[in-house]
């Protein structure tokens, strides 16, 4: 299957890597992260997803009859509230409609960064797109590392920059918190960190989780063991849990949301390691 | 920020000075009666002023506040009008008057009556009476600060009557100069190129030794003291009050004029966070990236402030519009976004509107069942557009002679050049430039509209030429899906030539029309992309059109994407809106992007949004806004004022107390996209 399913394009993202970004999200992830912020990008199909804020609760939305949203209940909404999730693109109709804006963003030094979802996830799709922007955009990959070695090292072949995540050394805790084991994303960070593509780590802090003195300090040594010296923190956000009623479900971490997640900078300093808090 | 500053503002936010002012209420008919036309206006501003008292704060080192909230008024015989609302909506030429002191322009008033021939005497006399009555008011200032304000009676000892010796005596005559002026009844004035005019005592004072930080002190405390009065200036809403700066921008020899001067003002604006004066930035081709990234620094702020201006698109425009190259090289940014002459400039920037959705909305009622292809339409559109700038023209050529340009005022001639030279009020059209501007509401609404009817009328014929009208008649009463299929058509702001061509043609034939067609007073109009309030005044009157806009709904605000288009982000809008050629359509009208204000969380972001804005200077866009929202703090705002006391927006051309303003313009802020980063 070449075709992908993107259920987002941001044109204007500041955070997904050096300089103006088009960010594209592919839908679709493996991981079930507690504390993921974009659930309408974990299942992998299209989805019709119904946006809570001005619903009247009137229910036209599903006069089908079976309870689930439809085709139809995009029209019928008298507020406009239900739209599909998840629009599908050949690679070539994707890549058309980014180089549209080719000479922006290379002016502004950025390009494409794949995000999701996983992007890994779609793999035929994502080594298209890229093979297809070779020399006409700056391509980076934001991703979980979660995905067999061997396609990962495909993948990195094709990439201008990498922002790789790391949320838990201890791998019951990661399949615990994530749903999946942590074992391919080690061994693609290493090499990642082998290859000589610029990339950043991406920690994000979750209260209680990933933010504890022994799970940094793993961190922080395994990036000093890969001669990292630099990594970006993400602090829990309380908005993580605003899109979970758009697609249907409730959001019930088992953390407490509410503590200030702990960013430890001594900790990182004690590795040698900068870290930034974005 | 100095105690002097601090205190001087939190008396400015208290308010509490507002409830000592007194209304006088004077009906000064019987006594005008028997006067001409000059004197009328000058014996009005004499009696205002010297029923003014000294208003002096603690501390206070500027001066010149209202004592009264309300103008003599009397009734003009000629049209009944109610004096009150004057001429306005330009630049003085504060240089002038500040480099003469009002001793030597009484002088040469003087010398004016004695050489020039009678037909000119009423005019200087009357231009002499003001003059007297100002100086008369800045010596009565004086004595009231004799005891407990000594730099100020210092000062005044100097100036109005004497040129300046120092900065701080610059600032004071300047603030008699804009206090008096709006004492006259002129409104929307500007502050225009402060950073170039005021630059030789400023550069005196640091050769002299003086700290910087003493003079940002000062300007600081300038700066404060022009947002006492705001909320008597007439305007459309508060805030619509023209008190801007422009900052930067060529020189006369075209080298980037921005020094260290236009940055002590971004200090001091930044620094203070009022709506007042607001900063426009003149930017071009050898503009550093680092005044792009003060300026997002400043956007950050929230107060929908610098606006940018493009010099290289700008002045071309204005040079073909027929100003001369010194003058266009010179200009400066009306109330809101117009651009103007300072000095010598008399234009009227904001005369008539062009409504493009109504036109269009028209046209297909009237023959949209009679063409048989889109470019049969088209030509329809283009004779209606053609002979709505006719129709435009003639208004305001018929209105003129009832509107302020037509009211005499000698006090505010004094700051025209030309006026004082001829010995003619500028309403006798003695300025230089007498242009009318015509805005261009609804652009993107318009394009998006026709652009909905090429694809589905004539190219899928998937809607019915009736059942579209149809439509819009019950305003998609029971036709919501009809709408729905309206809404996917191509959008201004997605950079698709299917419709950015059709805005373009739009501009085309509406600049290439009106552009440089003569108006009454010896001027030209112009064409421009604004809208001013009319997004939300003309928009209320037109019925639904064929964007899937509803009946009675707003437009966007000048020239941006309408607010039911899905957009891809700002880079398919900057590209959507850079496509025409901007020189061709120069009166004025930015593209407005509004950028959620986490993206300024961090140096990062705010480097990128500079970036963004620099992307498009450089693909030659003329004029941007650029704001930091939060919806959800605007709805917060909305529901809870009393929270927010102090939370300024951005709303058209200018920037304004959220809570002081209107529903439907809270509304429209709210409703404008937000690309969220």
């Amino acid at each position: 299957m070449e075709n992908g399913i993107v259920f987002s394009i941001e044109e204007f993202a500041t955070f997904d890597g050096p300089g103006i970004r088009s960010t594209v999200f592919l839908k679709g992830c493996p991981l079930r992260c507690m504390w993921c912020h974009n659930p309408e990008g974990q299942e992998f199909d299209a989805q019709y997803v119904r946006n809570p804020n001005g619903c009247l609760h009137c229910g036209r939305c599903l006069s089908s009859g079976t309870g689930e949203l439809t085709q139809e209940s995009v029209g019928a909404c008298p507020r406009g509230l239900v739209r599909l999730c998840g629009e599908t693109y050949t690679p070539r109709a994707l890549t058309e409609r980014l180089l549209k804006n080719a000479s922006l963003l290379q002016a502004a030094g950025g390009g494409v960064t794949f995000s999701g979802g996983e992007p890994l996830s779609q793999p035929v799709f994502l080594k298209r797109c890229l093979d297809l922007m070779e020399g006409k955009l700056h391509r980076a990959l934001q991703t979980s590392g979660y995905c067999e070695p061997t396609l990962f090292r495909e993948i990195l072949s094709r990439l201008d920059y990498v922002l790789f995540d790391l949320k838990l050394i201890d791998e019951a805790a990661h399949l615990h918190y994530t749903g999946v084991s942590n074992r391919w994303i080690l061994e693609n960070f290493t090499l990642l960190a082998k290859s000589r593509i610029p990339f950043v780590v991406r920690v994000p802090l979750i209260p209680g989780v990933t933010d504890t003195a022994e799970n940094l300090t793993s961190i922080a040594s395994l990036l000093r063991e890969n001669g990292v010296s630099y990594a970006e923190l993400l602090p829990y956000n309380k908005m993580a849990g605003g899109k979970y009623a758009m697609v249907g479900r409730d959001y019930t971490p088992t953390f407490d949301e509410h503590q200030a997640p702990a960013s430890r900078p001594e900790l990182f300093a004690a590795y040698g390691i900068d870290i930034k808090i974005l | 920020m100095t105690e002097r500053v601090q205190n001087l503002l939190s008396i400015l936010q208290k308010r509490e000075y507002r409830t000592w002012r007194v209304t006088n209420d004077l009906d000064i008919n019987a006594e005008i009666k028997h006067l001409d036309r000059y004197h009328r206006d000058a014996y009005r501003f004499k009696i205002m002023l010297e029923h003014e008292k000294a208003v002096l704060f603690e501390g206070e080192r500027i001066g010149f506040y209202r004592h009264a909230k309300d103008f003599p008024y009397y009734t003009r015989p000629e049209d009944g009008y109610i004096s009150g609302w004057g001429f306005g909506n330009l630049t003085p030429n504060y240089e002038r008057v500040l480099s003469q002191g009002l001793d030597a322009v009484l002088e040469e008033i003087r010398e004016k009556r004695r050489t020039m021939d009678a037909t000119h005497t009423s005019f200087l006399d009357a231009l002499e009476m003001t003059v007297v009555a100002a100086l008369a008011l800045a010596d009565r200032y004086r004595e009231a600060a004799k005891a407990a304000h000594p730099e100020l009676y210092g000062a005044l000892g100097q100036v109005p009557h004497k040129p300046p010796r120092s900065f701080y005596e610059a600032c004071v005559f300047m603030k008699f100069i804009i206090f008096t002026l709006r004492c006259n009844a002129n409104v929307h004035l500007t502050i225009g190129r402060f950073d170039q005019y005021m630059l030789p005592y400023y550069q005196a004072d640091l050769d002299r030794g003086v700290a910087r930080e003493d003079l940002l002190d000062i300007l600081e405390e300038f700066f404060v003291s022009v947002n006492f009065d705001t909320d008597l200036y007439q305007g459309m809403q508060q805030g619509d009050n023209g008190q801007s700066v422009v900052l930067g921008g060529y020189d006369a020899n075209g080298h980037d004029a921005f020094n260290d001067l236009s940055m002590l003002c971004m200090e001091a604006s930044m620094e203070l966070n009022l709506i007042d004066p607001k900063i426009n930035l003149r930017v071009n081709k050898e503009t550093p990236f680092s005044l792009y990234l003060l300026g997002t620094h400043m956007t950050k702020q929230g107060l929908g402030f610098p606006q940018y201006s493009n010099d290289d698109v700008v002045i071309d425009g204005l040079v073909k519009l027929g100003y001369d190259y010194e003058d266009a090289v010179n200009y400066t940014v009306a109330a809101c976004w117009e651009f103007i002459i300072p000095g010598c400039g008399a234009d009227i920037p904001n005369f008539i509107t062009m409504n493009f959705p109504k036109v269009v909305n028209d046209t297909l009622h009237a023959e949209l069942e009679g063409c048989e292809n889109y470019d049969q339409l088209w030509e329809k559109v283009a004779q209606a557009i053609r002979a709505e700038c006719d129709a435009l023209m003639e208004e305001a050529n018929t209105k003129s002679q009832f509107s302020t340009c037509a009211r005499q005022s000698p006090y505010l001639s004094l700051y025209i050049d030309g006026c004082l030279e001829k010995g003619l009020d500028f309403s006798d059209a003695a300025a230089k430039y007498n242009n009318y501007g015509c805005h261009g509401a609804g652009i993107s609404n318009a394009a998006d509209a026709l652009a909905a009817v090429k694809k589905t009328v004539f190219e899928e014929k998937s809607i019915g030429k009736r059942e579209l009208l149809d439509a819009l008649e019950r305003n998609f009463e029971g036709c919501e899906e009809l709408r729905l299929r309206l809404l996917d058509c191509p959008k201004m702001g997605n950079n698709d030539d299917a419709v950015d061509d059709i805005s373009i043609a739009l501009m085309e034939i509406f600049s290439s029309y009106l552009n440089g067609k003569p108006n009454d007073r010896g001027g030209i109009f112009r064409a421009g992309t604004g809208s001013a309030m009319e997004y939300l005044l003309s928009a209320s009157k037109v019925p639904a059109t064929a964007d899937g806009r509803r009946a009675f709904e707003p437009y966007a605000s000048s020239f941006s994407p309408s607010l039911t288009a899905r957009v891809n982000g700002p880079l398919s809008v900057l590209q959507s809106f850079t496509k025409f050629d901007m020189t061709k359509i120069i009166n004025g009208g930015p593209l407005t992007i509004e950028i959620h204000d986490t993206t300024f969380r961090n140096e990062d972001g705010i480097e990128k949004v500079a970036r963004l804005v620099q992307l498009f200077i450089r693909l030659k866009g003329h004029q941007l806004q650029i704001n930091s929202i939060n919806r959800d703090r605007l709805l917060d705002a909305q529901k809870h004022p009393e929270k927010y006391p102090n939370l300024i927006v951005r709303v058209w051309g200018w920037s304004g107390y959220f809570n002081e303003l209107d529903l439907p313009y809270q509304n429209h802020i709210i409703r404008r996209a937000e690309f969220r980063a």
